[in-house]
């Protein structure tokens, strides 16, 4: 049995997956990226193969993807978080045609065909609206956590309008509105349609078809999945594994590169056999 | 009276909400001019043009032509038998979906809601749009425009940028000949010159209107203010000319018997918002911080002349030596005949005011560029100056409300 | 047969050639601003009468190759800042600021000090930011300024309307008499005539140059190499200087195209470019090309001073109609989105490309404002593979390396995957 490694390396957490050849994914691992990134992309692929229960030299082939991509030293090539997360979403849901990304930072549309294979894509990286950080800033403004704002969000009965969608002056629009009066259900129900609606207006730009893969650590937001749902008109694939859809991406390239014995991008040859590097650090927990 | 002709059309095509309906006895003046302006805030704020649409049906065969700003030659439009119409952005009222897929998010508020609004089909009514160098997005969006909408009449006018020269006035003729003909192809109707003096009288009747509602306000300022005097006059660029003297010349009646007193308030002069409409409730944040507001540029493209166009033989002629020579100061026109900041630093002055506002759109390049020259020249008047920024869709008005406050105490407790 | 040749900039004899020249051009510059030279006549780039300056023998002085050299040397930032300072906004053109900047800073450079100003000749062709720009330096060095006022080239075409065309000439005979009254001197039409020549000759070169990547592979990138070769194009124009610099380098790159060098080992992917290139970060951005063997065959912003391969030539026989036809038709700032399209549109179609690359920049509207429905129409319409990317021609903070990369790897994955599924 061969095994493909993914890594998925972000700015805030990184990701593993190892896939076996028939596309099972046999293990997963999720921990927070820190200063050094190369040490947690290699601290990720450990605690993934563990988990996995299998011998490291198994895994025939390891692709780095993410922001911090080329700090995966043992990976045998890099490729674009775009690429994988059209790939990983065609693996989860293979009618996909369109994937919206949102991580912690970036948003990301991607059309995406039959195989998997990336059409057109957009990206917002230049400004925080429509990400993770909107809304974690949103949360802290109205005291919540994360998790808690998505639910809450659903009871809005009468949604606010935000006049901005700066990360940083979100906090003072909210503040505004709480003076006013307005509950919070009604603010976060905006701040969630606010985010919704720049999102798809960046979609947009690459053109939206059915059926449409919702990806990244803001999925899990169920307050989110709706707002998206509502301006698009249609209903949006989520699923537990949402965030590791980059990782996922990453692993089959992996596994499709080690069974056609492609060469790796650094100028390796053929399947290579890696040597998972033993590491100082103590081991906490894999997910 | 023609304007309540109006407010009940309105009423009915559901733009304005019920009961907000004038009375007639004279103890209650006031709030036939507060239903007035009412009226005006809602027509302003109708995406849908209701308005301008109930005037298409009522005028069976007739067409309508959208001016982009700053400035429009809307007496070419009326005479060749079209209504002329401000289509100055959406405000408020819509949300950018498709638009922001077209411009970046560097670019003013205005190009991408005007974009949306040809892009959700609120824009199927009009038979052309009119365009004219006053930037690089707003040139750029006569283009997308063209390609867009390829049904549509879309021209865009070269407003000469060589004043020194004699040369300029000649072709501005010529470039007005050419828009003329254009229009009039659309339209199926040629205007002689008796027309389009018909049409520039009429609109000389309003600009002196407005004229004087700016004299009011310059000397009486607690009388109206200048949020009202915008959507008086904003409401004046999207319905026919003919019902909108009517609506003016009855707000000037009403005017001297509106009863009012001074507010201790500083006087100020507010620049930089020639194109982009800032929102109404922004104005009156101003205001309420603390200031008369005693002229601007808001909407200046459609007051653009400083006394009437004569009525000669040639009336291109004379709109095209109007334009350069009987012209309110904009930055847009780069007359080089004087410095950029002369204007502000006399009506500065003429006004007796205590302060300047620059008032800029987000993103608008050529009001960010004045506002470095004008800076320059205010400090060293040693003329007090705010700069704010804004943009079209804006609800929360308490971070301008701080800075105007903090403006005003700053001159205040001098 | 590709050989290896190296990665980087055009290399060879034309190099140190342009080296030579523009040195001597700068060293001309610092005369004049040291009162031993020729008047200083400002101009925009876009479209000019640097042939009528010429024949004047004044020297032509352009802010746009000051600003972007400050940019390449890395020395616009504190410039800009400087100009923000004094009030210019985050969002006014950073070639403007860094301009301001210099001319406050006492207007020294590296390569020159920059004389002031004899006369701001605003050839207000296109950008609107020209008109401002020159504005602004009027009122500081209280220097003459005529607006040389070009119609946009806002109809259909093929040609531009004749009013405009003669408001162009009747106002190039007006500056011919600020010209005189400056000089003291009557324009010698003999000499304009020969300058002309020297201008259709360059022009034909420069066209023949640029019809030289449609061979595969290319012999130059039309993109990174071309911006490079532009300055004696705009700063000798007209001079037998620029007539020779343009002679040689035709020479080379035909050598090239015979030996069937490109600049790359191996030309994988052939693109247009589109917008200024992010003059702080040239290396850096060529290099996020080059390692997938992606080359330039053709780039606006190579056109930005008039666009000489769709058989454009300046006549002799008629100097000012043909100088003003350069200015209202042919250059890119001049022109409208649908003509610029289809300029797109052509080079991918009659020079061979694989696809479009936008390159938006945040300071220049004109480029830039819209450009996204360039890439629908390319996209959508014509179906040809477009990336979109931003940042600055001038400002080094709005360059992001890691998002800039990303976004092109991920676009040459998917067009390397489209050509594996076609050759399946």
């Amino acid at each position: 049995m061969i095994y493909g490694g993914g890594v998925d390396v972000g700015s805030t957490q990184t990701k593993a997956i190892i896939l076996s050849e028939d596309r099972k994914i046999i293990a997963r691992c999720l921990i927070n990226t820190g200063a050094n990134v190369s040490m947690a992309a290699e601290r990720a692929f450990r605690e993934a193969v563990t988990s996995a229960g299998i011998a490291p030299e198994s895994v025939a082939y390891v692709v780095g993807t993410g922001y911090g991509r080329y700090k995966v030293n043992f990976g045998n090539a890099q490729i674009t978080e775009i690429s994988c997360h059209a790939r990983g979403a065609n693996l989860l849901f293979p009618k996909t045609r369109t994937v919206i990304d949102m991580g912690g930072q970036d948003a990301k549309g991607i059309r995406v065909g039959e195989d998997g294979d990336v059409k057109d894509f957009v990206m917002n990286d230049k400004c925080a609206a429509g990400t993770g950080r909107f809304l974690s800033n949103a949360a802290e403004t109205v005291g919540l956590s994360l998790d808690q704002i998505g639910p809450i969000s659903l009871g809005a009965k009468k949604p606010v309008r935000l006049s901005t969608v700066c990360a940083v002056f979100v906090e003072s629009d909210i503040m505004s509105y709480l003076a006013e009066g307005k509950t919070v259900p009604d603010i976060l129900g905006g701040v969630h349609n606010a985010i919704a609606a720049r999102t798809v207006a960046l979609v947009r730009r690459v053109g939206i078809d059915p059926e449409v893969t919702f990806t990244g650590g803001v999925s899990l937001n169920i307050g989110m999945v709706k707002a998206l749902e509502e301006k698009l008109g249609q209903p949006v694939n989520v699923c537990d594994d949402s965030h590791y859809i980059g990782a996922i991406g990453a692993a089959i390239f992996a596994v499709e590169r080690a069974l056609g014995g492609a060469t790796a991008d650094s100028g390796k040859a053929e399947p290579v056999h890696v040597k998972v590097p033993a590491s100082p650090l103590p081991i906490i927990g894999a997910q | 009276m023609a304007f309540r002709r109006i407010v009940r059309r309105v009423h009915l095509s559901g733009a304005v909400k019920k009961g907000e309906i004038v009375a007639t006895t004279p103890v209650l003046e006031t709030s036939k001019l507060n239903g007035i302006f009412e009226a005006c805030r809602e027509i302003g704020q109708d995406p849908e043009f209701a308005v301008a649409k109930r005037w298409l049906e009522e005028h069976p065969g007739k067409k309508a032509i959208g001016c982009f700003p700053v400035h429009c030659p809307v007496e070419l439009i009326h005479a060749s038998g079209m209504l002329p119409l401000g289509i100055i952005g959406a405000g408020t009222q819509i949300e950018v979906t498709y638009a922001d897929s077209r411009f970046q998010s560097f670019v003013c508020s205005i190009v991408k809601t005007t974009l949306e609004l040809g892009l959700t089909n609120r824009l199927k009514f009009l038979e052309g749009m009119l365009f004219h160098s006053i930037c690089d997005p707003a040139r750029n969006l006569s283009s997308v425009f063209q390609r867009n909408f390829p049904d549509m009449f879309v021209e865009y006018i070269h407003f000469p940028q060589n004043f020194a020269s004699p040369l300029a006035r000649l072709y501005l003729e010529t470039e007005y000949r050419r828009i003329l003909t254009g229009l009039q192809q659309r339209s199926g109707y040629v205007p002689t010159a008796d027309d389009l003096n018909r049409s520039i009288g009429l609109y000389n009747r309003i600009r002196a209107g407005l004229r004087e509602i700016y004299r009011i306000r310059a000397d009486t300022p607690h009388v109206i203010s200048a949020a009202e005097s915008f959507v008086l006059t904003r409401a004046g660029t999207l319905m026919a000319p003919e019902a909108f003297v009517e609506i003016l010349e009855e707000v000037l009646a009403e005017l001297p018997g509106r009863p009012s007193r001074p507010k201790d308030r500083i006087r100020v002069v507010l620049e930089g918002s020639f194109c982009e409409l800032p929102p109404v409730g922004l104005i009156e944040t101003l205001e309420q911080a603390g200031c008369y507001i005693l002229d601007d540029d808001f909407l200046r493209g459609w007051r653009w002349f400083t006394e009437d166009v004569p009525i000669q033989d040639n009336p291109l002629h004379e709109l095209a030596e109007s334009y350069s020579e009987r012209a309110y100061y904009s930055g847009t026109k780069h007359d080089s005949r004087e410095t950029k900041a002369a204007h502000l630093i006399r009506m500065f002055k003429e006004k007796k005011a205590d302060a300047v506002v620059m008032q800029a759109a987000k993103f608008c390049e050529p009001a960010l560029f004045d506002y470095a020259l004008y800076r320059k020249a205010l400090d060293e008047a040693k003329i007090p100056h705010l700069l704010l920024e804004f943009e079209e869709k804006t609800w929360i008005f308490d971070r301008a409300r701080s800075e105007a406050e903090t403006f005003v105490e700053s001159l205040l407790f001098d | 047969m590709a050989q290896a040749t190296a990665k980087s900039d055009y290399q060879g004899r034309i190099h140190n050639l342009q080296k030579d020249m523009i040195g001597r051009y700068y060293a001309n510059l610092t005369a004049a601003a040291e009162g031993k030279g020729k008047k200083a006549i400002y101009m925009l780039i876009s479209g000019n009468p640097v042939e009528l300056i010429e024949a004047f023998d004044m020297l032509p002085v352009y802010p746009e190759v000051n600003a972007l050299q400050l940019a390449v040397k890395k020395q616009s930032l504190p410039l800009i800042l400087a100009a923000e300072e004094m009030g210019y906004s985050t969002d006014n053109c950073a070639y403007v600021k860094a301009d301001v900047g210099m001319y406050f800073a006492g207007r020294k450079t590296p390569f020159a000090t920059i004389p002031q100003p004899d006369l701001l000749l605003c050839n207000y062709v296109g950008c609107n930011v020209y008109l401002q720009w020159f504005e602004h330096l009027a009122e500081y060095s209280k220097a003459p300024i005529y607006n040389l006022d070009v119609p946009f080239f806002r109809t259909p075409g093929p040609e531009p309307l004749e009013e405009d065309v003669t408001y162009v000439v009747k106002q190039l005979e007006e500056l011919i008499e600020v010209l005189e009254r400056m000089s003291g001197k009557k324009l010698d039409y003999k000499k304009l005539q020969r300058i002309m020549e020297l201008s259709g000759e360059t022009g034909e070169l420069w066209s023949n140059i640029k019809r030289l990547t449609r061979e595969r592979p290319a012999p130059f990138d039309a993109y990174f190499d071309s911006v490079m070769m532009m300055a004696p194009l705009y700063c000798l124009r007209g001079t037998e200087d620029g007539l020779r610099f343009f002679q040689e380098a035709y020479k080379e790159m035909k050598q090239r195209a015979d030996n069937h060098e490109g600049p790359l080992p191996e030309e994988k992917f052939r693109v247009v470019m589109e917008g200024p290139p992010p003059w702080p970060f040239l290396r850096q951005f060529r290099d996020m090309f080059s390692r997938w063997g992606a080359v330039a065959i053709a780039s606006t912003y190579s056109t930005v001073g008039g666009i000489w391969e769709f058989g454009f030539r300046h006549d002799p026989q008629r100097p000012l109609e043909s100088i003003a036809r350069h200015m209202l038709q042919w250059n890119v700032t001049n022109r409208n989105f649908i003509q610029r399209y289809k300029q797109l549109k052509d080079y991918v179609d009659e020079w061979g490309a694989d696809a479009l690359v936008i390159h938006s920049v945040k300071s220049c509207r004109l480029f830039s404002a819209g450009q996204g429905d360039m890439r629908e129409y390319f996209t959508k319409q014509l179906k040809v593979p477009t990336l979109l990317i931003e940042s600055d021609l001038e400002d080094p903070r709005y360059f992001s390396e890691a998002q800039l990369r990303n976004r092109v790897d991920a676009f040459f994955e998917s067009l390397e995957h489209q050509r594996h599924l076609v050759h399946k």
